[in-house]
């Protein structure tokens, strides 16, 4: 099973078997694999500080296809989030998900590029046009509707 | 339910149906994937592996993975020596299924220059002068010839273009590991007769350099095998050639940068590349716990091949076939890859 060990292997303690309940990723990150479905990943990410989305905390999903690593985990983000780069189905543009994908990239990895996108919304490069021309004409008032947003449907609660 | 299979079957149209890592199809079949790249040929494992088709720096020439840590002056041969036949027995392995998949050979270097060393000094009884500095590990006694402006010839020969304005020198040197070089007082060099521009850079065809060091040791210690078959196995030296440019800086005065590094080993040109991550990927000393000296891909076996030209050592053999097939980028910096060499290093050479 080369794509648990991939994601066991930094672990400490060494995980009993091949099963284990946490991946060790990074502050503000946890990621726990389904008991169904071994590469399905129930991921939380905490909204990075100094960000429209500090306080929040935003559940995601996410997907090892059996190409892993040599193709990238689909992500997507389960709680509602107002940012240029994600959509309302929660789908998320960012290169290294799509044709910047790198096998020597890691669960881990991608999501803190995750985490990072949220400190640094690119409204250029829009998955969200709306959310996009709101950003690039008025951006104080697209933070406070991200902040608005991050209070009502990632508060934690 | 048939139909339900064929559906599945036909959701994921894009996607090869990937070979993965412990069922490696035979190479006919890998050689009929809709593959981007020209199609590869299966060839024969042969321990000695053809001279490296890996040409992209110098057409023509064989390239030489070096075996000396790209970023520490101390890596230095004397950890990973080779032993003196250069072509070791690699352990069997399954017949690789792509021509661009090679087994590193092994060339031994007696004498090495480390080139973030080397230094341009005020010659202190002669200020108008310049006299070269470096350290230098030799596995045999031999000599050091400084060259200014010298042309590449062939058969790795140098010529000064100016002979009657800077005639090379000629120092003796005896074996040791980590010695210093300072060129003697009174054979330095008057910089200033060149023009700055001409200093900063090779000529157009790169065969020309502004400083050239040759190190060339004296006949082997220890004559190979091979040697006494060989009718003139002393006409061919063993010789380092380091190739710089020499750039003025208003506070340090003249710096020396290091362009390349030849060697010249029984009649075969290498070019010295640096590999990255080499330093680190010493397989017998592998723990599972050890980071950065597995695969980055599987993160499990560790690292032994490169890839090139970009020169990452950063994963396994299996895993590069796999990669191959996939994405044929670097994992490390997204390149494209020409080829994989395959670098067993046995700390007991």
């Amino acid at each position: 099973m080369v794509f648990i060990v991939r994601y066991v292997v930094r672990l400490k303690p060494k995980p009993v078997g091949d099963f284990l309940l946490c991946v060790g990723t990074a502050p503000g990150i946890s990621a726990s694999p389904s008991e169904e479905n071994m590469r399905y990943f129930n991921v939380m990410i905490l909204g990075p500080s100094q960000s429209p989305y500090e306080g929040g905390v935003f559940k995601l999903e996410l997907f090892l296809p059996e190409e892993y690593p040599m193709a990238a985990p689909k992500v997507r983000f389960l709680t509602k989030i107002y940012h240029p780069n994600i959509d309302k189905l929660g789908r998320i543009c960012l290169d290294i998900l799509k044709d910047k994908w790198s096998p020597a990239l890691q669960i881990r990895t991608v999501l803190l590029s995750i985490q990072a996108l949220l400190s640094a919304p690119n409204p250029d490069d829009p998955l969200s046009e709306n959310v996009a021309k709101h950003w690039k004409t008025n951006e104080a008032e697209a933070v406070e509707t991200a902040k608005e947003w991050t209070q009502l449907y990632a508060s934690g609660t | 339910m048939g139909t339900s299979s064929s559906n599945r079957r036909n959701q994921n149209p894009s996607y090869y149906q990937n070979p993965h890592h412990h069922q490696p199809l035979p190479s006919q079949q890998l050689a009929s994937y809709s593959d981007p790249y020209p199609a590869p040929t299966p060839f024969a494992y042969s321990p000695h592996p053809p001279p490296p088709i890996y040409n992209s720096y110098n057409p023509g020439r064989p390239n030489l993975v070096p075996y000396y840590g790209p970023y520490h002056n101390h890596g230095g041969w004397a950890g990973i020596r080779p032993p003196p036949v250069s072509v070791p027995q690699p352990p069997p392995l399954p017949p690789p299924p792509y021509v661009d998949h090679q087994q590193a050979k092994k060339v031994r270097n007696d004498v090495n220059v480390h080139k973030g060393t080397l230094r341009l000094e005020v010659d202190e009884f002669n200020p108008d002068h310049h006299l070269v500095s470096f350290v230098f590990d030799a596995m045999i006694d031999g000599s050091f010839t400084i060259f200014y402006f010298a042309k590449e010839e062939s058969n790795c020969r140098f010529f000064p273009l100016y002979p009657e304005v800077c005639e090379p020198f000629k120092f003796p040197f005896q074996k040791g590991v980590g010695q210093k070089f300072s060129q003697p007082s009174g054979t330095g060099i008057d910089l200033g007769f060149f023009e700055l521009d001409d200093l900063s850079k090779p000529s157009a065809k790169e065969d020309v350099f502004p400083l050239v060091i040759s190190a060339e040791t004296c006949l082997p210690s220890v004559p190979t095998k091979g040697s006494l078959d060989d009718p003139s196995p002393s006409s061919s030296p063993h010789m380092q050639i380091t190739q710089a440019v020499i750039q003025k800086n208003d506070q340090t005065g003249f710096q020396v940068k290091v362009f390349k590094q030849i060697l010249w080993i029984d009649g075969i040109r290498y070019e010295l590349r640096e590999i990255f991550g080499i330093e680190n990927s010493a397989a017998e000393s592998f723990k599972d716990d050890d980071p950065g000296k597995e695969c980055v891909i599987c993160l499990t076996e560790p690292k032994d091949t490169a890839v090139l030209p970009c020169r990452h050592m950063c994963i396994c053999s299996e895993c590069a076939q796999t990669l191959r097939l996939q994405s044929n980028k670097c994992p490390i910096c997204r390149q494209p890859i020409d080829e994989f060499i395959e670098i067993k290093i046995n700390k007991a050479d």
